[in-house]
C-alpha cells in the first residue's frame, strides 16, 4: 500500500460552449508522509482545481487520485464528507474561520461533525493549541484574533483529526512578509513532527524555501521545478 | 444544536429581533384564539354543555332554533324512535330583563329565555340556590353574569314589554345563548311569552322550537324518514345552524390561517436569507466534512429554540393579558387551545426552515477555496 496523497494523470476538464477547457491536464504527483510540496503559478493556471481534486471537493474527470493506496473516484458524496473530515486539513485563507466559534470551539466543531466530543478531544485540542502559540486565545472569537492567529487557529484545525493529508490553499493571503514566514514554517515543522503529506498553493515564492519539491502549474500543466534537499527549518 | 446554540449566543440582536417578531405574532394568534373561544362560548355555550346528542327541527328550517317550530306532541313519537334514550323539548327566545321599575339604559339586560322541562336532563347544574320546578312557573335560573349586572339571588325582574315578572331562584355557570346570559324557565311559562301574540304559534298545539335527543347511536336519517316535516341533526351542527355563529367563526378562523401563515413565511424567509449570507462559512464547514445533515441539523435545531422560547414567551404575556382585560371581555383562553396552537406554531417554523435545509445542501463546498479577500 503507497501511502499519502497519489495522483496519477488526473485530468479535469470543462466544457465552455463547444470548447472543452482542460484546467487540470494529465496531472500526476505523488507526496508522501512527513514531505511538503509547493505548488506555485501564475492565478488561472489551475492551482485552485489541482487542491480541490486533492482535497475530494472534485472529482476528476479521468485518472486516477489514491489516498493511501485508495482511489477515491469511485465513493458517494457522503463518503467524501467522511474521507474530508477524518483524512484531510485543510488550511484555507485567513477569513474562513467560523465568526461566532471561539478558538477552542473552532477545534471542537470538527470533532462534533464526527460525533460526541469527548474530555480526551478537549485536551488533545487545547494541547494542539498551546503548541501552536495559542494557550492564551483559547476563548477568543476571530473577530479579536490578528491575522497570524487566525491562521494558526486555521492550522490547528487541520490538525485536530490527524488526517494523512494536510492541503493548505494561499494560507499567508493577507499577511505580511514576517507573519507569512512565521505561518509557513509553523506549518513544515507540524507536517515533518507528525509526518503528513502536505501541499501548499502559493504565489509567494519567497516562502517555497520551506518545502520538499516544488512544482509549477502553468494551463494546467504540472511539473517538478526542483527539489530542495535542504529546506529551512523553524527559527 | 452545538454551532445553533452557539450562535444564537453571539448573534444576540439578529436572533432577538426575529424573536420579537415571532412573540408578537404568535401572542396575536393566541389572542384571537382565545377571542373566537369566548366569542364562540358566548355565542353556544347552552348548546355546546347541553346533555344531548341531536336535535330534532321543523323541515326546512336550516337546523336553527329561530326558525323552526315543533309541536310537543311529537316527543312520545321521537321516544319511540330506535336508540332514543330520552327526549325533551326546548324553546328560546331573546328578550330584555328591566330591573325594578327603572327607565335608564344601564339597568336593562339582554337575555336568552330558553323554555325547558323542569328536572330534565337539559337542566343545567345549579352552582346557587335551586333548580326550576313544575309548582313555581314564574322561577327562573340564571347565568351568574347577570349578578355583575346587579341581580341578585331571590330577585324579581320584569320583561320589558311584557306584564310578566319572573323571579330568580338559582344561578348556573357558563350559560350563554346568543351572546347573552341565558335565562332557563318551565317551557309552559316560556310559551305563553313566547306566544302571546294570538295565531304566533301558527296554530300548533304545545309548540316548541326544538326537541332534543339523547343516544349516542341514534340514526338522524331513519328518525327523518319515519317521522314527516322534521330535519333530525347533530348537536354541532345545530351551534352551527344558530344565526351568525358560522360568519363569527368563520372571520376569526380566517384570521388566525393568515397569521399562521404570515408566521411561516416571516420565519423561513428569515432563516433562508440568513442561510444565504452564510453560505461562505457552510462552504467552509462543508470543505472540512461537515455533511448536509450536520448543518441541517444546526439551521432547524436554531429555527427550534427560537421559536419554542417565542412561544413561551408569548402564552405567558397572553395570560397577562388575559389578567387585566375588562370583564365583559369575550375572552376565553383554555390551556388545551394554547398547547394546540403552540404545537401548530411550532411545527410551522420547523417546517418553514426546511427551505433553508435545501440551500444548504446546494452550497457547494469549493466556495470555501473561493479567494474571498
Amino acid at each position: 500500500m503507497t501511502e499519502g496523497l497519489q495522483l496519477t494523470a488526473a485530468s479535469k476538464y470543462y466544457d465552455e460552449g463547444l470548447n472543452r477547457i482542460a484546467a487540470l491536464d494529465r496531472v500526476s504527483i505523488e507526496v508522501r508522509p512527513g514531505e511538503f510540496v509547493a505548488v506555485i503559478g501564475p492565478s488561472g493556471s489551475g492551482k485552485s482545481t489541482f487542491l480541490s481534486v486533492a482535497g475530494a471537493l472534485l472529482k476528476a474527470s479521468e485518472g486516477e487520485v489514491a489516498l493511501n493506496g485508495k482511489d477515491m473516484s469511485k465513493l458517494s458524496a457522503n463518503a467524501l464528507s467522511e474521507l474530508r473530515l477524518h483524512q484531510i486539513g485543510f488550511i484555507m485563507q485567513a477569513s474562513n474561520l467560523v465568526p461566532y466559534l471561539n478558538v477552542l470551539d473552532q477545534l471542537l466543531v470538527v470533532k462534533r461533525m464526527a460525533g460526541k466530543v469527548r474530555a480526551a478531544d478537549r485536551a488533545k485540542a487545547i494541547k494542539l493549541l498551546e503548541e501552536l502559540g495559542l494557550g492564551d486565545k483559547l476563548k477568543s472569537y476571530p473577530e479579536e484574533l490578528s491575522g497570524g492567529e487566525k491562521q494558526r487557529t486555521a492550522i490547528a484545525r487541520a490538525f485536530i483529526n490527524d488526517p494523512s493529508v494536510i492541503l493548505a490553499d494561499e494560507p499567508t493571503a493577507s499577511l505580511d512578509t514576517k507573519r507569512a514566514h512565521e505561518v509557513v514554517s509553523l506549518i513544515a515543522h507540524e507536517v515533518r513532527t507528525r509526518r503528513k503529506a502536505a501541499i501548499m498553493v502559493t504565489h509567494d515564492e519567497r516562502l517555497i524555501t520551506y518545502c520538499d519539491k516544488i512544482y509549477r502549474m502553468e494551463d494546467g500543466k504540472l511539473t517538478l521545478a526542483f527539489t530542495n534537499s535542504s529546506p529551512k527549518k523553524m527559527s | 444544536m452545538f454551532l445553533a446554540w452557539k450562535e444564537l449566543k453571539h448573534s444576540k440582536t439578529r436572533f432577538l429581533m426575529i424573536a420579537i417578531i415571532f412573540v408578537l405574532i404568535s401572542w396575536l394568534v393566541f389572542i384571537l384564539s382565545g377571542l373566537g373561544n369566548g366569542l364562540s362560548t358566548l355565542a353556544a355555550a347552552t348548546f355546546k354543555t347541553m346533555k344531548a346528542d341531536y336535535v330534532v327541527f321543523e323541515q326546512g328550517s336550516k337546523a336553527s332554533m329561530s326558525k323552526s317550530l315543533l309541536s310537543n306532541d311529537l316527543s312520545a313519537a321521537l321516544a319511540e324512535m330506535p336508540n332514543v334514550n330520552a327526549v325533551s323539548p326546548m324553546g328560546t327566545m331573546m328578550a330584555s330583563a328591566i330591573q325594578g321599575e327603572s327607565k335608564s339604559n344601564e339597568d336593562k339586560v339582554d337575555i336568552a329565555m330558553i323554555g325547558i322541562e323542569p328536572g330534565s336532563f337539559l337542566e343545567p347544574a345549579i352552582t346557587e340556590g335551586t333548580g326550576l320546578t313544575s309548582e313555581e312557573m314564574t322561577s327562573v335560573i340564571v347565568n351568574e353574569t347577570m349578578k355583575d349586572e346587579g341581580f341578585k339571588l331571590g330577585d324579581t325582574f320584569q320583561l320589558d314589554g311584557s306584564p310578566a315578572s319572573l323571579t330568580i331562584v338559582g344561578f348556573v355557570e357558563n350559560q350563554t345563548y346568543n351572546h347573552v346570559a341565558a335565562v332557563f324557565m318551565p317551557i309552559e311559562e316560556w310559551r305563553k311569552l313566547a306566544f302571546a301574540a294570538p295565531g304566533s304559534d301558527k296554530g300548533v298545539t304545545d309548540p316548541v322550537n326544538a326537541i332534543m335527543l339523547q343516544g349516542a347511536t341514534i340514526d338522524p336519517d331513519a328518525i327523518n324518514e319515519q317521522l314527516a316535516g322534521i330535519d333530525t341533526v347533530t348537536r354541532a351542527a345545530a351551534v352551527q345552524g344558530m344565526p351568525g355563529y358560522k360568519e363569527e367563526n368563520g372571520t376569526i378562523m380566517m384570521m388566525l390561517g393568515f397569521l399562521l401563515a404570515i408566521s411561516a413565511f416571516i420565519i423561513g424567509v428569515f432563516f433562508y436569507v440568513f442561510t444565504m449570507q452564510k453560505s461562505n462559512q457552510f462552504g467552509i464547514m462543508k470543505a472540512i466534512g461537515a455533511t448536509n445533515r450536520f448543518l441541517g441539523k444546526a439551521v432547524v435545531s436554531q429555527v427550534f429554540v427560537l421559536s419554542l422560547a417565542s412561544i413561551i414567551v408569548s402564552v405567558l404575556l397572553t395570560y397577562g393579558t388575559a389578567a387585566i382585560m375588562p370583564q365583559g371581555m369575550p375572552f376565553k383562553l383554555e390551556p388545551k387551545l394554547v398547547f394546540t396552537y403552540s404545537i401548530v406554531l411550532l411545527a410551522i417554523s420547523l417546517l418553514s426552515s426546511f427551505a433553508s435545509v435545501r440551500t444548504i445542501s446546494k452550497i457547494d463546498p469549493l466556495k470555501a477555496l473561493g479567494r474571498v479577500e
